[in-house]
């Protein structure tokens, strides 16, 4: 599907767009609970203290006469307590309903866009996944979403807060006295700018801080990495030089951003308070002259409070929307790149049938051509060796076979039981094929967890057989929680071997009918190696096998052993075939077999 | 990571030597902020006077006075608050500068072994974060506890003094809006850190479903990466919107106590306004006064709360800076031969390089397991040690030993002759030369860095180690040679780029012991080629010690100690060991299978 930006957007927004409505809302309500207390102070000063009439609206004044008048509420004090304890009630609901739904609706939109943003990764073909850099990706789904959060559930609804305040607190001013409210309007314009020239100000300042600070943490992160060299080249006194130097960077840059942050704020705490004071003086002379009453004065006075926040605070939201950009463009990225699909009709049929590479050519993207005219079968049930070295593209032929790149039209094709694989449902191809990587991973979870992985319902029993088989049974048996032994980051740290074992029995669990190892055994020895091997004919004697590697002790007992060479085939046979033909293989197996005899020779 | 040391008070005395270093700032700052919370206290006092004064009064006589001391008190609040602004951001980098300092310092004390058992990560944030945010805390915090305090203080003396059954109201009000304040701070406090932990299972899900993308994809488990997502985001979701609840509801006390005041005020000030008691411009400042206090008590609480939760950062610094280097140098060795910062080079004796390890026993000291035990060996000068097993099999220890980043459990390490412990570390480390597997650059220029190791080498000198290792020629292709940067920890150059600058470095250095940890990861046939020939070259005519992957230089070493397990299993030259069969044999084995088919399938 083709989707824009503002689409995407929209997407994110799914689910939690009623909570934004709802927030704006109760916003809206919360800022006209806050405006009216004024208008009750002035009412209280004017008709109830001063003895003047003043204006009230219609339903409130009929309710008033038929209680008895303003004489009534002279005796009954409490009712205007009363009245602002239950808009303060009102108000102070409608502020926690405001926050709640901000966070209802900031965290349901930042949950959807994780969501959403990890399914699509999830998504992305292999390809995608090899040409961008980790470090980078992480970046845009952790700080970029948060960005993007921040701004929409903080920025934009205070933002919308802040015009609602100030429009409001503006009316309701004008809605007292129309000469003052227009002198005060034409002020703000100013605070604007002069709040906006310091924030560039600021704003250039917090970047210097923010990069010498950067430079800093570089320096310890480094003489930490670098601990042994630092120590070993005796440099400590050096170190510290170049520390002091930046520590002391950074302190004048923060006292040089505390000058201009003391400046601004003060200076517009100064005319902000201005401001005020020419409100009081200008409102004081018009009581005196008769043109203002009391109660009117005061109410001015406070809603020119009300008005002088979000001025404020606009300066700052500004500033802040450019960096939201930013982060949407690069979520965009992700967001826009095409994510793996099969097609309606795709099948699924049997995959335990043979396996024939056609005349199989493939390059990566911008790479030299990697496998040349790759044309060969391996029957159903049998064991295919394949024996190169490292970049001769045999990792290549696997990633193929499992679909984690796709052969381009022309550059022949792959099929199994007589089925091109590209017909096919990914997700069927790769279940059917169990693959064990040269360095597999493990997840942070537990080993059991680890092991049941990619197979739905496996049970203890089963997980403990395929553990057994892989040869990492022992292994376990040392860690004192067992199959609950947390792996990775937050758990044990297994070895190479181990993690190839642990990797292997994952795979024998999924009981796929097509099992490769691609160098899956480097890591342990030769006896373990065969140990394996043996108890994996054993147990999988239907399924067909193909084994990559370097070793020929491991592949001399296939059925068929190819010799991949630069991307191309370089001889293929049985074993028995291959030494009679007395070229590479035999080589590597002279070399290899004859090492022990050279080594008592030596 | 270690427990640390728990604190009394806070662990605020950990501050006080630093707030003594800048013992006029805080006095300044304090001075300012008690006399700045005086002028903001004095505004509503302003209103009272124009409304009780010009408009009970009808007359406008006083006005330019009023004018100009409202101005005049205008101008003292932005001078002296900016005055305690700027000097409490000051406060705030210099304890930052001072305590970061001391730090780094004690960092560059500290023994190799407090490195091995905290990550980088770890020891990082606490010279960063942790320090940044004692500085805040103990500047900001405090100034604001200051102020806002004293403010509320002199705004209940106002408020007593000019209407006291009016402040004795407000009064009681403010007990009850603390302790809804406290309740609700100390709740978000904890739901923060909750958020936080959720936060970094979120970003670890990613960095598994990103990094794992192909073993997930082989194994189909997409599906399965998404449902532990969501549950994680689910589960962030939920503690972020509890949050939310507990900010909206302090929030709602804050303005229901404010507006409940003013009601207060209007009820009771009203009723005495109607009898002529209180003047209408007294009863203004009163509402001034209520809305004020409520925001002042909530900062007040709010404070307190990042007071207690700061502990932990102030307590995880003092254990850092109270940490005892495990190695260090005798009174009697100093006086001869000086500290680290101070050396006495005058009297430093040349190093030739003879090694020996006499009767070593060793432990790590946060490890009960012995690793050597009574291990004897001789490395005459010139000669050359392979230390060879899997990954992770603890191969470097008897390097650890020989650089004296541990000292032995029993026994001695012998520097010709002598034991280590009789002369300084920096006579020592001064002649040793250290190539990282990784290895380990600056970030700086070419130049910085080939001289970080020998800061007085002349330009003819680099132009010649550079030859030998044939590194000229990456230092050719980069666009201001020398003088080109390389980039944060090397990034700007590949892995063999960055091994050759680092072997020209080391023979810069002219070290007498060289240490080398061999690079595992497969480089193309030709940088191999080159990269061997420069370690031989570096390794001529040193004693070397060589944690070895290449079979070339395995071979040619003149002892080979197989280790497994953390246990020197085998040792002795390659003939002797290939003879015996074991562990080593098979380690050879499978390196040897993999290079000749590489080397056959490879060659050109």
């Amino acid at each position: 599907m083709k989707q824009t930006r503002t689409s995407m957007l929209f997407r994110f927004l799914r689910g939690s767009r009623r909570w934004f409505a709802a927030a704006l809302l109760l916003g809206l309500l919360r800022s006209l609970c806050a405006m009216l207390n004024p208008r009750i102070i002035q009412y209280t000063v004017d008709s109830i203290i001063g003895g003047q009439n003043a204006p009230l609206p219609g339903g409130v004044r009929r309710l008033l006469e038929r209680a008895g008048g303003v004489p009534w509420l002279r005796q009954h004090l409490w009712t205007i307590a009363l009245a602002v304890v239950a808009l303060a009630l009102l108000g102070a609901l409608c502020r926690y309903g405001f926050l709640l739904c901000t966070a209802l609706a900031g965290e349901g939109f930042v949950r959807s866009m994780r969501s959403q943003t990890f399914s699509h990764i999830q998504g992305l073909p292999f390809s995608w996944h090899m040409e961008h850099q980790t470090g980078d990706i992480i970046q845009r789904c952790t700080t970029d979403i948060e960005t993007v959060k921040n701004f929409l559930s903080d920025q934009l609804s205070s933002l919308v807060n802040c015009a609602i305040t100030l429009i409001a607190a503006l009316a309701f001013m004008y809605g007292v006295s129309p000469r003052l409210t227009l002198v005060i309007l034409l002020t703000q314009p100013i605070l604007l700018a002069y709040s906006a020239f310091f924030r560039k100000k600021i704003a250039g300042q917090f970047q210097q801080c923010d990069e010498n600070e950067g430079e800093l943490s570089t320096i310890v992160q480094e003489n930490l990495t670098g601990v042994r060299v630092v120590r070993a080249f005796g440099r400590e006194n050096y170190e510290q030089a170049r520390f002091d130097v930046q520590n002391e960077k950074v302190t004048a840059a923060w006292v040089k951003l505390g000058v201009w942050l003391t400046a601004f704020w003060e200076s517009n705490g100064f005319l902000t308070g201005a401001q005020s004071l020419f409100v009081l003086a200008a409102g004081v002379t018009m009581v005196v002259h008769g043109s203002m009453t009391v109660g009117a004065l005061l109410a001015m006075v406070s809603y020119n409070t009300l008005a002088g926040q979000p001025i404020r605070q606009l300066g700052r939201i500004i500033s802040e929307m450019s960096k939201a950009g930013v982060s949407i463009d690069r979520l965009y990225d992700i967001m826009s790149a095409q994510e793996e699909r099969d097609s309606e009709d795709a099948l699924t049929p049997p995959m335990n049938g043979d396996i024939c590479f056609e005349h199989v050519n493939f390059s990566y993207p911008n790479c030299p051509q990697t496998l040349y005219d790759i044309h060969f079968t391996v029957k159903a049930g049998t064991t295919l060796g394949i024996l190169g070295g490292t970049g001769s593209g045999k990792s290549t032929l696997m990633h193929l076979l499992d679909r984690l790149y796709d052969l381009p039209a022309d550059c022949g094709r792959i099929t199994v039981g007589g089925v091109d694989i590209a017909a096919m449902r990914r997700d069927w191809v790769r279940s059917h094929v169990g693959m064990v990587l040269q360095e597999p991973m493990l997840f942070s979870q537990t080993l059991a967890e680890n092991i049941a992985m990619g197979t739905k319902d496996a049970t203890l029993s089963d997980i403990r057989e395929a553990a057994r088989i892989a040869c990492l049974d022992s292994s376990v048996d040392r860690f004192a929680k067992g199959y609950d032994t947390m792996v990775g980051e937050r758990g044990v740290t297994l070895s190479g071997g181990q993690k190839q074992r642990a990797a292997i029995a994952r795979m024998l669990l999924q009981k796929a009918p097509i099992m490769v190892f691609d160098d899956s055994l480097s890591a342990v020895d030769a006896e373990t190696d065969a140990a394996i091997r043996a108890a994996l004919r054993e147990q999988m004697a239907e399924a067909t096998c193909i084994q990559i590697s370097h070793r020929v002790s491991t592949l001399m007992h296939a059925d068929q052993i190819l010799v991949l060479d630069h991307g191309r085939i370089a001889e293929m046979g049985t074993h028995q075939q291959l030494l009679e033909r007395n070229g590479l293989y035999r080589q590597i197996y002279d070399v290899q077999l004859s090492i022990s005899e050279e080594a008592e020779a030596e | 990571m270690k427990e640390h040391n728990r604190l009394p008070f806070f662990g605020l005395g950990f501050v006080v030597p630093y707030w003594k270093q800048y013992r006029g700032l805080a006095v300044a700052m304090v001075l300012c902020g008690l006399l700045g919370s005086v002028t903001d206290a004095m505004f509503p006092l302003f209103q009272r006077y124009a409304v009780n004064h010009f408009v009970g009064g009808k007359t406008l006589d006083t006005m330019g006075i009023f004018f100009a001391a409202y101005l005049v008190t205008l101008l003292l609040r932005a001078l002296l608050n900016g005055s305690s602004a700027y000097l409490t951001n000051k406060m705030e980098v210099s304890l930052d500068f001072s305590i970061r300092r001391d730090v780094f310092a004690h960092l560059q004390e500290l023994s190799l072994s407090y490195y091995n058992q905290n990550g980088v990560g770890y020891i990082h944030a606490r010279v960063i974060s942790d320090v940044d945010r004692i500085g805040g805390l103990c500047s900001w915090m405090l100034m604001n506890l200051i102020w806002e305090g004293s403010y509320l203080l002199y705004i209940i003396v106002i408020m007593l003094t000019i209407c006291p059954p009016l402040g004795a109201l407000l009064l009681l009000l403010m007990p009850i809006e603390a302790v809804f304040c406290f309740y609700f701070q100390h709740r978000l406090t904890r739901l923060g850190r909750q958020v936080r932990e959720a936060n970094s299972k979120v970003t670890a899900d990613y960095n598994e479903g990103i990094t794992g993308a192909r073993t997930i994809k082989t194994l189909v488990a997409e599906g399965e990466m998404e449902r532990r997502f969501d549950a994680d985001a689910g589960e962030m979701y939920r503690t972020s919107v509890h949050m939310g609840r507990y900010r909206g509801g302090l929030r709602a006390v804050i303005d229901l106590t404010a507006n409940l005041g003013l009601a207060l005020i209007l009820w009771r000030g009203g009723g005495m306004a109607l009898n002529g008691v209180l003047a209408i411009g007294t009863l203004s400042a009163f509402t001034v006064y209520a809305i004020n206090m409520t925001g002042s008590v909530q900062e007040v609480a709010e404070v307190l709360e990042s007071l207690i939760n700061a502990q932990v950062n102030i307590e995880r610094v003092h254990t850092l800076l109270s940490q005892q280097p495990d190695v260090v140098d005798t009174p009697e060795v100093i006086a001869r031969y000086g500290t680290s910062l101070q050396p006495k080079r005058e009297n430093w004796e040349p190093l030739c390089g003879d090694v020996e390890f006499r009767d070593v026993t060793f432990h790590y000291p946060d490890g009960e397991e012995i690793i050597l035990s009574h291990f004897d060996l001789k490395v005459p000068q010139g000669a050359s040690v392979a230390i060879v097993g899997e990954t992770g099999a603890g191969k470097s220890t008897l390097v650890n030993l020989v650089c004296r980043f541990f000292e032995p459990t029993e026994g001695a390490v012998l520097i010709d002759g002598r034991d280590a412990r009789e002369r300084s570390q920096l006579w020592l480390h001064s002649s040793i030369g250290y190539v990282l597997q990784t290895p380990h650059l600056f970030s700086g220029t070419v130049l910085e860095n080939l001289r970080y190791g020998n800061p007085e080498a002349t330009m003819e000198e680099i132009e010649l180690a550079c030859r030998r290792v044939c590194a000229d020629q990456v230092i050719a292709r980069m666009e201001h040679g020398y003088d080109s940067q390389v980039g944060e920890g090397g990034e700007m150059l590949s892995t063999g780029e960055k091994q050759l600058l680092s072997f020209a470095r080391a023979i810069l250095s002219d070290p007498r012991i060289l240490i080398l940890d061999e690079a595992t990861s497969s480089v193309d046939t030709l940088t191999e080629q080159i990269i061997q020939q420069a370690i031989s070259e570096v390794t001529r005519g040193r004693t070397s010690f060589i944690i070895a992957h290449r079979l070339s230089t395995i071979r040619g070493a003149d002892t080979i100690l197989m280790v497994k397990d953390g246990q020197i299993v085998e040792r002795g030259r390659h003939s002797e060991l290939m003879k015996r069969r074991g562990a080593y044999f098979r380690l050879y084995m499978r390196q040897f299978e993999r290079e000749t088919a590489d080397r056959l399938l490879d060659k050109e």
